[in-house]
């Protein structure tokens, strides 16, 4: 079974994210920040990880540089409420975006081709 | 002894008619009529010094006189020894041939002579006595001479200061009416109009060219003046019957109407390089002084243009080939005056007098001299003027533009929060919502509501993105479009349905050139036009949708019009109605119309409003053609 970490600030969409991915049949863990999530990832060990970029204290793309620097192999989905980081450079260092919708279906596709589901 | 009385009565009423008149030539008639009595002579001859010739001049005669060498002789000798002369020969004839001559004396110096011939009764010869009384008479005479003389010199210096004083009102209402305004083509044709018309500096013609120092041309810009002596006669005598003063008719062709003669449009074309010498023109510019020719009729009937290279403006002549001479003139006077601004010409002011063929003298030089001084200020005051109202304009229209861009990204800042703010509660409601609704069975009563749910989140979503869409820019892929067919998809965006009594007029043009853009944001753009036409009419009306190609400023271009009955736009809200923060009460445009204008403008095109208040509105939207835009770069890269 594949694991995935879902990292947001935001409750409800931890819970909402996480029971729609079981429910697709992957093992979830959440995260609710940067520092949160680094700590988690030598011990879940995740097969992907859904990250939000905009979050209190450290943001998604700081959070991208850091796992970056000790794992290089991990999928990472950038997920945000809105286009703009599209043109960021540094969101180029992870391997997908999505725009945050309350239809999943686009990132469980991409979740699925990411992890060579499809 | 009676002869003496008789000769004294004589001078006395000679004496009275001189105090009684100041016409020299009355004058000098009744002295020699006088004197042919007193003296009983046959004839008799004034001489006067002509200064400007050098030599001494039969002024006024009287009966017979020799018209002999040996007189001329004789007079010459009496003005320069200052002496009086009489002789008296034998002839074959008479007893004697006689001549009396004294010279008429001023200040001690000789003016002229006066001489008497041959004595009519006994002893047939003039007498020292005759002598005597002729010099007294001259000397009386002179006195009243002298006072004539200056009567006459100041006579002449009055008529000429009248004639100074009229120039210089003339000149000054003139100046205080090209002060009057700054409108350039207003002081253009008050300027020529004035040198042209009699009452002003009265030329035939006057034509103004000016300087263009960028390409270091000399431009025709316009003239004034009769294109035929027809015309020229018709206008003459036309204006003789009124008679003005100054600032009556400087009012009169302040206010004249377009000029469309032939002349106009022959300067119009006239384009001479300054650097080239032998025109006239070129170098009243670049020596900066006036210039006057007389140019006489050649033998073959024509004047002569000496101008080789065909510029029209022959070296001597002017601006005129010959067929524009067609009446044949015998002599052809023209003058030219710089136009100085601050320090520098700007112009070449040109006149003629082709058709009454007056020579053109110093004074009429010397008076457009004068009146182009005041004229080049002006037009360079306009010219700076008008270089100032486009700088202004350009300054209004980049000033507007920087409000724009910076609403924009106080925009773009507020979206990127709205956006976080309201996407994320949204994709959990929606997200939930689907939850619930897989778990509800499609027969259960509640399946209703989490469908609405699901369907206004999809909604609001949709208003989010397009929001997003629309504060942040992002790179587009232009295609080559015919709109259309953009328009027909936008047509079918709309629900058919719902549009109860709303009668669609479609006018597309057969043949249309092709326009880049991108195909989605102009469907948007078109799309939200007829939502609002729509929302506008309120299910009853008339949409009229037309697409036809234009061309603008040489430029091909592809114009699209949507129109509707919908009661057209209150005049206050007309302003803002691509203003993305401004909302009326009903919010009835919301960011419509500011995405609208965000794709138009994108697509480097414009969007007006024909606005009929209680009517309806008609939006405009003009984008450049395919074919348009390469023109363009073509031009650039010239």
């Amino acid at each position: 079974m594949k694991k995935i970490l879902v990292v947001d600030d935001e409750e409800s969409i931890r819970l909402l994210y996480k029971e729609e991915l079981e429910e697709e049949g992957f093992q979830v863990e959440v995260a609710k920040d940067g520092k949160e999530a680094l700590a988690q990832i030598p011990r879940f060990k995740p097969d992907l990880i859904t990250l939000d970029i905009k979050m209190p204290g450290m943001d998604g793309i700081e959070v991208l540089k850091q796992i970056r620097l000790f794992e290089r192999q991990i999928p990472i989905v950038m997920c945000s409420a809105y286009g703009e980081y599209k043109q960021d450079l540094t969101t180029w260092a992870s391997d997908a975006y999505v725009v945050k919708c309350a239809d999943l279906t686009e990132l469980k596709n991409t979740i699925r081709r990411l992890l060579g589901l499809l | 002894m009676s002869d003496l009385f008789e000769s004294l009565d004589l001078m006395r009423s000679l004496t009275n008619s001189f105090l009684s008149t100041s016409d020299s030539e009355k004058f000098y008639q009744t002295t020699l009529t006088t004197g042919v009595t007193i003296f009983k002579a046959r004839g008799g001859v004034v001489r006067i010094m002509d200064q400007t010739k050098g030599s001494l001049e039969v002024h006024s005669s009287i009966g017979d006189y020799p018209r002999h060498p040996l007189d001329q002789r004789i007079a010459k000798r009496v003005f320069f020894t200052q002496t009086p002369f009489c002789l008296n020969r034998r002839g074959k004839e008479k007893p004697f041939q006689s001549i009396l001559c004294v010279p008429f004396l001023v200040k001690g110096k000789s003016f002229g002579t006066l001489t008497f011939y041959d004595k009519e009764i006994e002893p047939f010869k003039f007498e020292e006595k005759d002598l005597w009384l002729l010099l007294v008479i001259a000397q009386q005479l002179s006195f009243a001479i002298e006072n004539l003389i200056a009567r006459r010199e100041i006579h002449t210096l009055v008529q000429e200061q009248e004639r100074r004083v009229k120039q210089l009102s003339t000149l000054w209402e003139l100046s205080k009416a090209l002060l009057t305004t700054v409108h350039f083509e207003r002081i253009l044709h008050l300027t020529l109009t004035a040198i042209t018309i009699g009452e002003g500096l009265g030329f035939n013609r006057a034509m103004l060219f000016m300087v263009n120092e960028k390409d270091r041309m000399l431009e025709g810009v316009t003239g004034v003046g009769p294109d035929s002596a027809e015309e020229a006669g018709r206008i003459w005598s036309s204006l003789s019957q009124k008679k003005e003063n100054p600032s009556e008719w400087i009012a009169r062709i302040s206010s004249a109407s377009e000029n469309h003669s032939l002349l106009n449009s022959l300067v119009k074309g006239i384009k001479i390089p300054l650097e080239y010498n032998p025109c006239i023109l070129s170098r009243t510019v670049l020596e900066g002084r006036s210039f006057k020719v007389q140019v006489p009729q050649s033998e073959e009937g024509w004047i002569q243009a000496r101008c080789k290279r065909g510029c029209s403006l022959g070296s001597e002549i002017g601006c005129f080939i010959s067929e524009h001479l067609s009446h044949d003139p015998q002599v052809y006077s023209f003058a030219t005056a710089p136009l100085w601004g601050k320090g520098r010409v700007i112009g070449v002011i040109l006149v003629d007098n082709l058709y009454n063929q007056n020579p053109i003298t110093d004074e009429d030089l010397q008076y457009l001299s004068m009146f182009c001084n005041q004229a080049g200020l002006a037009i360079e005051n306009a010219m700076l003027y008008r270089h100032l109202e486009e700088v202004h304009q350009k300054l209004k229209e980049t000033q507007t533009f920087l409000i724009h861009q910076e609403k924009m990204a106080a925009l773009g800042e507020l979206s990127t929060s709205i956006a976080h703010e309201i996407r994320n509660p949204l994709v959990s409601i929606g997200g939930f919502a689907r939850r619930l609704d897989r778990s509800i069975s499609s027969e259960a009563p509640e399946k209703r509501y989490t469908q609405t749910i699901l369907k206004e989140v999809k909604r609001l979503e949709k208003t989010l993105s397009q929001f997003l869409s629309y504060t942040h820019q992002e790179p587009l892929v232009f295609k080559e479009l015919d709109l259309r067919e953009i328009m027909e998809e936008s047509l079918s965006m709309v629900s058919q349905g719902e549009d109860g009594e709303i009668q669609l007029i479609k006018e597309f043009s057969s043949s249309l050139p092709l326009v880049k853009g991108h195909p989605e944001q102009l469907k948007q753009a078109f799309f939200n036009l007829i939502n609002n036409a729509r929302e506008s009419m309120g299910g009853r009306g008339a949409l009229s949708i037309r697409i036809y190609p234009v061309s603008k400023n040489g430029f091909s271009h592809v114009r699209v019009e949507v129109e509707d009955t919908g009661g057209g736009i209150e005049p206050e809200h007309l302003h803002h109605i691509f203003n993305p923060f401004y909302s009326t009460k009903e919010n009835r445009f919301g960011l419509g119309l500011p995405i609208v204008h965000k794709i138009v403008t994108v697509h480097q095109g414009q969007i007006e409003v024909d606005n009929r208040p209680g009517k309806g509105v008609t939006f405009i939207i003009t984008l450049p053609a395919e074919e348009g835009k390469k023109d363009e770069k073509d031009s650039r890269g010239r």
